[in-house]
């Protein structure tokens, strides 16, 4: 009975899974070969429908008009006029493949098509701040929890005011004061750009976090092991590094992996500091084409990076546990 | 020359006094056994000796270096840090639990002390490695895990792994305790063939048996102190004190 589910599940589940991961592929490569495309601004004229240029006419009246996000910045290099730039806007570099009227599913394919190139560029910066916001967490995070555990006069009480201070404000706050509030207390505190900003700030604050797991987890060692290193002629940082922690390795990963979709998910809160994440990218383009459809492209990018890291972290379980 | 000496030796854990007064020499090449009911203090003794405890008060000599001379856990003893590791280094240690390191396996287990404070070349670690697995009898256990092994075999691995420091003195804590009945056996063979060889040898054991035959000195431990220390013969045949005689009376 059990050998016949043990079979059966993964055949069919695999089946299902190449399906979805081969449109998935495939909706993301034409996205990445689409975002490489630069726009032929007369290609673009050409592409536009007639019921959209009597709308951009009217809407070119409006003096107080304007564009937002990248569609300025896009304004701003190649001096094209705002008419131009609502275009690209409302067609995306795909316009001038595919124009975009027709039935309704076909218009959220195609307008799918067309917004994928700024979602995957947003949803790139989403992963990219993750990495590296995890990475130097996970690094922190060691050296704050043996500081937490050990009875180094100044080390303990900093790395344990660090952890209350960093777990006991809102990610949010910490993310303004490092884009907002350092430049004000010296401006040789300015950060070059909103990226290593949200990087500094995530980091410190994944660091916190990340140190009550890796504590925990050295914590529940058994005491044995300390004394078989002890005994063995083990100094405290080789029995840590060499014994202890490896062993800690699969403890964690499930902390780290809630972890990793937490700050993939708390990214979003870098949209207010303006930043091109996938978040900022969706509220851009809903603003200029006030497509509400377009939250459903966004949120199954959502859903791809947190269903391909639970995968990894998931595997990455398996192979530290072989020894179990 | 004893190449264990202690004197005076005192342990308490906050008020509670562990060991009171104990006195021991133990002679190169010597296997000496403890015995005696479990609180005794046995096990406390042998861990005060490799430092897995810090003593109260008294005085411990090992190869002739004075390495704790404490009062009030105060060492006096005027010797380097880096000179009281290089002599702890002589003592080996099994536990009664083992204590493999389980994300490794039993070849890892072994070589990883000799090359990470031995500096041994790897490959020499791994050639004596194989060779004190073999002595123990699980050449064919080289890349299993720890987990995968039985309670007597992780011993072994365990002992095997303790011999790679190449130590002067073993320490044993109760090593079959832990086991299964019929798993005493291959343990003990091991350490049987260890004394032949000539180890000096501390053996915590409740395995009257195996005292009774390899012990060249017999310790008994009751309540904190060395009640009697003697021959197996004399300890065994004829105690002196009325507790082991009790103690022997109940075990055997």
């Amino acid at each position: 009975m059990t050998d016949m589910t043990k079979t059966g599940k993964p055949a069919g589940k695999s089946g299902k899974t190449r399906i979805v991961l081969i449109i998935l592929a495939v909706l993301i490569a034409v996205g990445i070969g689409l975002s490489f495309t630069t726009p032929n601004l007369e290609d673009f004229e050409n592409a536009v429908p007639d019921s959209f240029k009597e709308l951009e006419a009217v809407r070119a009246t409006v003096p107080t008009y304007h564009n937002y996000g990248f569609i300025s910045d896009y304004v701003m290099t190649k001096k094209v006029s705002s008419v131009s730039a609502e275009r690209i806007s409302m067609l995306g570099f795909a316009g001038q493949i595919i124009p975009t009227d027709g039935s309704t599913f076909l218009t959220f394919t195609v307008n799918c098509l067309n917004w994928f190139p700024n979602l995957i560029r947003g949803a790139g910066t989403t992963v990219a701040l993750t990495l590296v916001s995890v990475l130097v967490g996970i690094f922190l995070s060691v050296f704050l929890a043996l500081g937490k555990m050990s009875h180094i006069p100044v080390v303990r009480p900093f790395c344990r005011a660090y952890i209350f201070f960093f777990r006991g404000t809102p990610l949010l706050m910490q993310l303004f004061f490092v884009w907002f509030g350092l430049p004000l207390i010296n401006p040789l505190l300015t950060l070059q750009s909103k990226f290593t900003a949200a990087c500094i700030a995530f980091s410190l604050n994944c660091g916190a976090y990340c140190a009550e797991y890796v504590r925990a987890a050295i914590e529940s060692i058994d005491k044995g092991q300390f004394e078989a290193a002890k005994a063995l002629g083990f100094g405290y940082g080789r029995t840590m590094f060499k014994i202890i922690i490896p062993q800690t390795y699969k403890r964690v990963i499930p902390s780290f992996a809630n972890e990793f979709i937490m700050v993939l998910k708390d990214a979003s809160l870098t949209s207010i500091i303006a930043m091109e994440d996938l978040s900022k990218a969706t509220q851009n383009i809903l603003t200029s084409t006030n497509q509400v459809s377009v939250y459903i492209p966004a949120m199954a990018l959502y859903l791809l990076m947190t269903w391909a890291c639970t995968k990894l972290f998931g595997a990455l379980e398996e192979k530290f546990s072989i020894y179990q | 020359m004893p190449i264990i000496k202690v004197e005076h030796l005192y342990k308490n854990f906050g008020n509670l006094e562990v060991l009171k007064d104990c006195n021991l020499e133990v002679n190169e090449g010597e296997v000496v056994c403890i015995i005696g009911p479990s609180g005794g203090g046995k096990s406390t003794f042998l861990r005060s000796l490799n430092h897995l405890e810090t003593i109260t008060s008294g005085k411990i000599w090992i190869d002739d270096k004075l390495i704790d001379d404490r009062t009030h856990e105060h060492n006096h003893a005027k010797i380097s840090k880096k000179e009281t590791e290089a002599v702890l280094l002589e003592l080996g240690m099994c536990f009664q639990r083992f204590n493999l390191f389980p994300h490794l396996t039993v070849l890892q287990n072994v070589m990883l002390a000799p090359v990470d404070i031995r500096k041994m070349p790897k490959d020499e670690a791994k050639a004596l490695a194989k060779d004190l697995i073999a002595r123990v009898g699980l050449s064919d256990k080289l890349d299993e895990y720890p987990s995968r092994l039985s309670g007597g075999q992780q011993q072994r691995v365990a002992i095997a792994r303790a011999l790679a420091m190449k130590p002067r003195i073993m320490l044993f804590d109760e090593p079959t305790s832990a086991l299964d009945p019929e798993l005493v056996g291959e343990v003990l063979q091991v350490m049987k063939d260890l004394a032949k060889s000539g180890m000096t040898m501390l053996v915590v054991t409740h395995e009257i048996g195996f005292a009774r035959e390899v012990a060249d000195k017999v310790v008994f431990m009751y309540d904190g102190t060395m009640l009697e220390t003697g021959t197996p013969e004399k300890i065994f045949n004829s105690p002196d004190n009325e507790r082991t005689a009790a103690f022997l009376n109940a075990v055997l």
